[in-house]
């Protein structure tokens, strides 16, 4: 293992934080079927690239809806294309009019 | 044909789904797509029926609209050849199941993808025309995390968002591994590509145990300890009984990957990022000399990169801030831009991870050996606020981020981008070697030398970008055709790919041999007699 190099004193440490974990996480998880909130996929995904140097600002421009989805579904230029089983039409939906109306967050920097 | 670029998408207004295709999307998106050499019109109507009755309607695409999003690719495909002709998006092992039962029955190929972000190696698009991508994005249950053995079970469609987003909201301090595209990428398939991230646990296949696999007669096959009745040990023990055969669903096109199991690194009580400035195209031999011995101990943890000052640029900037002039990037130019940013013409980035006397222990030894190199060795004290500084540390503790899609728009919006991989081993006079022959086939052609190496233990990986515009159909050719020469070249020299996209994969399988070829063939041959398994990935048929 990597951690052959560790001192014993750091492997103490790892063992302590590591009984004070929640025994409820190694439970199975149900299916991720619940639809996200538009502000959770714009911060998830789209907010990675656009306001951060990466893609342009989207916020504060009012940008039509239907724009939004067909650059989401198409992937326009540099950006990657998402399918129906990534984002969901209601998730796009909902996101896309998010967008279009949402006030420019001036901590957001576009490129 | 043109891309749109921001200020005409800005005035598109109700323009929508329907108006897209006269947008200029892509030429790709308008490409008929060609049946499989067995399947014949009708047949494939039947085996499209029979597939949304098992996954419904919604969820099987044949037409123009419904394949648009599985088109997008980065790669260059200027004779239109890796155009899918269909999706279906399973939600269940027993749908693939199915779908296998009906694509062996009609012969028609299925493409797999967990997320289909593979993006600079073709995202979702197949090796071959004719082939229906099996879009496994739905598939995305989370199975288990074990606190105590630091160890995960998926599903492919799971992105390390999603994983990152159960750990925090369990509030268990494990780490991930991320690739640069963690936010919408899938651990199974970055590790079914044999990908790498940045940390202690970046070599991510080494990190995977235990699979389970849908075969292509449609048998479900647990790795491992997996397939041992009551088992506990699944993710614990990565090679059961017998010959380890994980491997040979990497890369491959012997399965359907359908559960993996991965380790997770415990979130170790300090983490101190570095970066080490060097000011000359030629330190990068030195560098590699200075970090071997530290890698190869692993006194340096992580797998680390020397990130070049054009690659560096090209995330945050459009190549017209750096070079305007003809042909490729000058280092002149590219070196002035660094400065201005605070960068050298290489950057490299590592991390101490541990406790506050470990690495400080640590510390010491691994400046004394990159500072004899020549550079400077920085910490967040000195390039705190820098966002190339900012990149990496976060890279370099699995945070999640998306910074480097901005490669794609280096050359304006063309969002060309192809990525050529060749190893060699970790010894400084490869790099100089490689770096010559680099720049002198990308010249050749007009692009930039954007580059990094990365050591993974004993390898040097040598990471080149290369960035075009794929809206302009003759760059497109150019970028096509530069990239067979570097394959061709750099395997002269010895230097094979670990990995590669969708258009070179028969280029790279011939050079690893006919004799490795005719394996993989027999192989083939037992497994999928009918070849319904994305021919052609890795050359294989």
């Amino acid at each position: 293992m990597k951690f052959a190099h560790y001192s014993m004193p750091a492997m103490a440490l790892f063992v302590a934080c590591a009984l004070t974990l929640p025994l409820t996480a190694i439970a199975e998880a149900p299916p991720s079927a619940t639809p996200r909130s538009a502000e959770k996929l714009y911060a998830s995904t789209c907010g990675y690239c656009h306001g951060r140097n990466v893609g342009p600002v989207i916020l504060g421009r009012s940008l039509p809806v239907p724009a939004i989805e067909a650059v989401v579904r198409n992937g326009l230029n540099a950006m990657p294309a998402f399918r129906p089983s990534e984002i969901s039409d209601a998730e796009l939906a909902a996101v896309a009019a998010w967008v279009s109306t949402s006030a420019a967050n001036p901590q957001e920097h576009g490129k | 044909m043109s891309g749109i670029n921001r200020r005409e998408f800005l005035g598109v207004g109700a323009a929508g789904l329907g108006a897209a295709a006269g947008l200029g999307f892509s030429e790709v998106a308008r490409a008929a797509p060609m049946l499989a050499p067995r399947v014949s019109k009708a047949s494939f109507a039947r085996l499209l029926a029979e597939m949304r009755g098992v996954v419904g309607d919604a969820w099987v695409y044949a037409d123009d609209q419904g394949l648009r999003s599985y088109k997008k690719s980065y790669t260059p495909d200027p004779q239109l050849q890796h155009v899918p002709v269909g999706a279906v998006a399973p939600q269940s092992v027993e749908e693939v199941q199915a779908i296998v039962r009906i694509a062996n029955h009609y012969r028609q190929p299925l493409w797999t993808v967990s997320t289909g972000k593979n993006l600079g190696y073709g995202s979702a698009t197949p090796a071959t025309p004719g082939q229906m991508v099996l879009d496994l994005k739905r598939m995305n249950r989370i199975l288990n995390v074990d606190p105590d053995l630091a160890t995960a079970l998926v599903e492919p469609g799971v992105t390390y968002q999603q994983l990152q987003d159960y750990l925090d909201e369990h509030k268990i301090p494990l780490w991930l591994d991320v690739p640069t595209i963690g936010p919408i990428a899938s651990p199974v398939g970055n590790t079914l590509d044999r990908g790498v991230g940045y940390t202690p646990y970046g070599d991510h296949f080494t990190f995977q145990c235990g699979m389970e696999v849908v075969l292509p007669n449609g048998d479900v096959m647990r790795t491992g300890m997996g397939s041992i009745k009551n088992s506990t040990t699944w993710q614990a023990f990565k090679w059961g009984y017998g010959p380890y055969v994980d491997g040979l669903f990497t890369q491959s096109n012997f399965g359907i990957c359908t559960k993996m199991g991965m380790w997770l690194m415990p979130k170790p009580p300090c983490y101190k990022p570095f970066m080490i400035r060097h000011a000359e195209m030629s330190d990068v031999a030195r560098i590699v000399e200075a970090m071997r011995p530290l890698r190869v101990a692993s006194l340096i943890p992580n797998v680390n990169l020397m990130m070049g000052a054009a690659y560096q640029l090209a995330m945050f900037n459009r190549r017209s801030d750096v070079w305007q002039g003809e042909g490729s990037a000058t280092d002149e130019a590219v070196k002035k831009a660094a400065k201005a940013n605070d960068l050298g013409m290489w950057n490299t980035y590592f991390a101490l991870y541990g406790t506050d006397e470990s690495v400080a222990a640590i510390e010491p030894i691994v400046r004394g050996a990159l500072t004899a190199s020549g550079g400077e060795v920085l910490t967040e004290k000195e390039m705190g606020g820098n966002p190339w500084f900012h990149h990496h540390a976060t890279l370099m503790r699995g945070g999640l981020n998306l910074d480097e899609i901005g490669l794609a728009r280096w050359k304006g919006n063309g969002g060309g981008l192809a990525w050529f991989a060749p190893v060699a081993p970790a010894k400084g006079d490869e790099t100089a070697r490689q770096t010559a022959l680099a720049k002198e086939i990308l010249g050749k052609y007009g692009f930039d030398y954007t580059a990094a190496y990365a050591i993974g233990w004993r390898e040097l990986h040598h990471i080149i970008a290369l960035l075009f515009d794929k809206t302009d159909p003759a760059e497109e050719q150019k970028a096509d055709t530069c990239y067979r020469e570097m394959v061709t070249r750099f395997g002269e020299q010895g230097w094979a790919s670990y990995r590669t996209g969708v258009p070179s994969m028969d280029l790279v399988a011939a050079q690893y041999g006919q004799v490795n070829r005719d394996f993989n063939k027999l192989l083939k041959n037992a497994i999928d007699p009918k070849g319904i398994l994305a021919p052609g990935k890795s050359g294989i048929y």
